[in-house]
């Protein structure tokens, strides 16, 4: 390392970001030995998910200036197609036993909650915010929001009218004996779920980066007359970006349904914590999403283990406060001023 | 008398550095025109002058008082308003309302009929519709006049102007012009961010040039606009 | 400021005007008086669903006063509410003190709770601040959870009636009187330089500034008095049901006064009360009749206030602003044509 990268990495450290990154590591190793590993497992599982969510709703935010409380319905719809794919099988595979198929079942539930999770995103933005953008473009970011609480509102009751109001889960995915990484044996569901979420963050970060449609994505978000002057079939850009966050709010239902049984308002808790990781590290971030997810993971699991359950909202919620008395742009934030803050 | 004197204001933005080391004064009662190549950091200047961006570096004195990095409200209640190149009033409120505002709670001086001085104003400026408008229906030429009246509601000392002529006719200037001379005329001191030189040999008693966020030359505005550095600043920006 | 601005009409609706009432809402004020007194509404279900209207009413005038006017949509208002009623209760439970005292103090609670957002939220904008008052309503729903030995927590925390006996005519129009109190006092805020500078700040707050209006000072201002009023609905709400969980102070409270706020429309004030009572009936009326579907009057809620902002972002206030405003057109063109007529002869 040379000494202008080793002075940049200086400089990032005493910035905000960087001191809280190091603090959350920081306590992430005490917890660990005081409490035994088990507490990182579990923030790196549900930290990693948490991301996904938050970079959906980043992406909504940036790209259409949306903000979407509904986020949470569409991992709640992640959950339910999950279920619903998984446990008729498992059921049959009861009575008739194949490898094969017992190997795929979760793959298939996984695949289709993300799958049906973006066809419910390309939906709601083709039947609602197609629809809004035609008629009245007034007030925008204030209509939006109210619209996406109706939506969460109507998901919510649609569940519990057709569903039911009971929990829909499975135990786990697959029966294999727990992995060992040294003393420590983690299921193979976990370690499975953080590689989905770690390769669904990588492929994101691909496609926005260096294919066609990310720089479409890129475009529209900076300016949507001029994206449009360019050729660019804005509205189908906004339904591929509608189908992309939801897809990955579903993504994130269907991988932790061995963790959040399906029922009506499971989408609440990941719809706070990816606002949470969102307002903590600031407005399309999208990069950010990713350490503020075990960030946020991080503090809940922390402050359930040794404050038990029920603190989980409280301590974060006012530590976030806390955060953004100081920096209120966020801790990752640089100070540019944006439609969103309008 | 300088009714404002700023001593060496810098302004950073990040890397970039809008405005650099910039020294001038206004003398009361006159009108300065500011003046240079778009993206010269003109308006950023008068942003840390009214307290809408504080300076990076420099002190700001206003009416011989140090007034560095005042919010805008303060700087408003002492006697310093603005227009905006954009005008950006409140969208639904009407015109009178908008006048109002700054009468209300900018004024340098108590105004006992609040109503009555906001229509003279939307008089003075010769606004060309009626009072109960809502905002949101003008167009630029209208709000322009309207960000003026608005910013003359204050009984301000010292108001900065920035392009309150740029897109306006030939007509339209004459109009502007004859209207802000009858603001120095009440008294009230000007320092100006314009583009046109019809308007500014018109109404400029002196002239501040800045380049690229350093001030080149400051001066009586027949001696700047034969300065060879100034035409060099200008000239290039023609070329493209 | 604004009646000003307006045509000074003279007689009894200039009167009427000055306390921020036009001769149609005293009209509706009085039908409203009237109603639980008229069959079918004089039954006593029906004037619980008028009160649950009034409730709603009462908090989407409070909420429409900052939402509406200074644009930062409190999230966490639910959580002022609930702040306010849990105050009164414990108050008047330990203390023993009248309701009618307690829910005061509650609502200087949450009025002081206001204070403390309000100066913490400025600095945040749009987004940010719309969270912040979110994530203290969702605090105070886990400390209210959390803190049993206070709250009883999920228990229900239970409270004295203000009136001896059953019925629950004088509720209703003590709730009545606090909605009305609501909107006069904050209507005639923003009838003065208070409702000017609001507006402003709520707008545009650079050229607010640049015109002297001191941002800090009136959206504090605006919180408090919004939060006063939100503690005080609280109080009432508590010693109303006579018992108090921690689900009110839950997002989806907030989430209904905002509804009949905007379906009422923004920055009027009036609108929510003109929404609340024909919503909530409905909205009753529904779930008594299709009691065997579950939530299909939530389902309902959700799909009209998405029709409402994607068709008529206005709501209501906007529809009546429209119908005067084409009927003044209509008269003064008769007017016109009765000119050019005379004139012809």
């Amino acid at each position: 390392m040379n000494d202008s990268s080793s002075a940049k990495v200086i400089e990032w450290l005493k910035s905000a970001g960087g001191i809280t990154v190091t603090c959350t590591i920081l306590v992430a190793i005490a917890v660990s030995f005081h409490k035994g590993p088990y507490v990182l497992v579990n923030t790196l599982v549900t930290g990693g998910m948490w991301a996904l969510m938050a970079i959906g709703v980043s992406l909504l935010f940036g790209v259409m200036n949306i903000s979407n409380f509904a986020h949470g319905e569409y991992f709640m719809i992640g959950s339910l197609t999950a279920y619903y794919i998984m446990n008729p099988l498992k059921q049959y595979l009861l009575e008739t036993p194949n490898d094969f198929l017992s190997f795929i079942t979760p793959i298939l539930g996984i695949a289709g909650a993300a799958i049906v999770g973006a066809i419910a995103g390309i939906v709601t933005d083709k039947t609602i915010f197609a629809q809004l953008r035609k008629r009245n473009r007034e007030g925008w970011l204030l209509n939006c929001f109210l619209i996406t609480i109706g939506i969460q509102i109507i998901l919510i009751n649609v569940h519990m009218l057709v569903f039911g109001n009971t929990f829909k889960g499975v135990v786990n995915y697959w029966d294999v004996p727990s992995v060992a990484f040294g003393d420590v044996y983690v299921s193979v569901d976990r370690v499975v779920v953080f590689g989905i979420a770690m390769a669904a963050i990588v492929l994101f970060w691909y496609l926005m980066m260096y294919t066609s449609l990310g720089k479409k994505i890129r475009a529209v978000a900076q300016d949507e007359n001029g994206a449009r002057m360019v050729g660019i079939q804005v509205n189908g850009v906004y339904s591929t970006t509608f189908a992309l966050a939801c897809g990955f709010a579903a993504l994130a239902g269907g991988s932790l349904l061995f963790m959040f049984p399906s029922y009506p308002t499971v989408g609440v808790a990941p719809l706070y914590n990816s606002w949470f990781i969102i307002i903590l590290v600031g407005f399309g971030n999208v990069a950010g999403a990713v350490p503020g997810g075990f960030m946020i993971a991080l503090f809940q699991v922390v402050t359930r283990t040794y404050m038990g359950e029920g603190w989980e909202n409280v301590i974060p919620m006012f530590l976030i406060a806390m955060i953004l008395i100081f920096k209120p742009y966020g801790i990752f934030a640089t100070k540019v001023r944006s439609v969103w803050e309008q | 008398m300088n009714i404002l004197e700023t001593k060496g204001v810098t302004k950073r933005f990040g890397g970039l550095v809008a405005v650099n080391d910039v020294s001038l004064h206004v003398e009361a009662g006159e009108i300065l025109g500011l003046i240079g190549p778009n993206g010269a950091g003109k308006t950023t200047f008068q942003n840390t002058v009214a307290g809408l961006d504080p300076p990076t570096s420099g002190e700001v004195y206003f009416l011989g008082n140090k007034v560095t990095g005042f919010s805008p409200q303060v700087m408003c209640s002492l006697g310093l308003s603005r227009t905006f190149q954009i005008p950006r009033p409140f969208p639904k409120l009407t015109v009178l309302e908008n006048v109002l505002v700054s009468t209300v709670f900018g004024n340098t001086e108590p105004v006992a009929d609040k109503v009555k001085h906001a229509r003279d104003k939307l008089d003075f400026v010769e606004f060309p519709l009626g009072h109960n408008v809502l905002c949101e229906t003008l167009n630029t030429v209208q709000l322009k006049r309207l960000d003026l009246a608005r910013a003359l509601a204050s009984s301000p000392k010292l108001c900065l102007l920035d392009e309150l002529a740029s897109g306006l006719s030939e007509v339209e200037l004459e109009d502007i012009i004859a209207i802000i001379r009858k603001i120095r005329d009440t008294g009230v001191t000007i320092l100006m961010v314009e583009h046109i030189m019809q308007v500014i040999m018109n109404l400029c008693d002196r002239l501040a040039v800045i380049s690229f966020g350093n001030k080149i030359a400051e001066g009586p505005t027949g001696e700047v606009t034969k300065n060879p550095k100034v035409i060099e600043a200008y000239l290039g920006v023609e070329e493209d | 400021m604004t009646q000003l601005t307006q045509d000074n009409s003279t007689g009894f609706s200039g009167i009427l005007g000055k306390i921020c009432l036009s001769p149609m809402g005293l009209a509706g004020l009085a039908i409203l008086f009237l109603l639980p007194l008229v069959p079918p509404f004089n039954q006593d279900y029906m004037i619980r669903w008028l009160i649950s209207g009034a409730i709603v009413a009462a908090a989407a005038v409070a909420f429409d006063f900052s939402a509406g006017y200074l644009g930062i949509v409190n999230f966490g208002y639910a959580a002022f509410i609930g702040l306010g009623a849990y105050t009164s209760a414990i108050i008047s439970n330990k203390i023993g003190i009248s309701p009618f005292i307690t829910i005061f103090a509650g609502a200087l609670v949450s009025a002081g709770l206001g204070v403390l957002t309000g100066i913490v939220s400025l600095r945040l904008r749009g987004m940010f601040a719309i969270c912040f008052t979110w994530f203290i309503g969702i605090a105070l729903m886990g400390l209210c959870l959390k803190l049993d030995w206070l709250t009883r927590g999920p228990l229900g925390l239970q409270c004295d009636g203000f009136f001896e006996g059953n019925s629950s005519l004088p509720y209703y129009y003590l709730i009545l009187a606090i909605m009305i109190f609501t909107y006069l006092v904050l209507g005639l805020m923003i009838r003065s330089d208070y409702g000017l500078a609001f507006r402003a700040i709520g707008q545009n707050m650079e050229a607010a500034m640049t015109s002297g209006v001191h941002p800090t000072k009136y959206r504090v201002i605006n919180f408090t008095m919004s939060c006063f009023f939100a503690g005080l609905i609280g109080g009432f709400y508590g010693h109303y049901y006579g018992i108090l969980t921690p689900e009110l102070l839950h997002t989806q409270k907030t989430v209904e006064v905002l509804v009949i706020a905007y379906i009422g429309g923004r920055s009027s004030l009036w609108g929510g009360i003109v929404a609340a009572f024909p919503f909530i009936f409905a909205m009753e009326l529904l779930r008594s009749s299709l009691s065997d579907l579950p939530g299909i009057n939530l389902i309902i809620y959700g799909v009209f206030l998405i029709a409402i902002m994607v068709y008529y972002p206005g709501g209501v206030a906007q529809f009546f602003k429209n119908l005067t405003a084409r009927k003044q057109r209509s008269t003064s063109s008769t007017a016109q044509k009765a000119k050019t007529a005379e004139a012809g002869v």
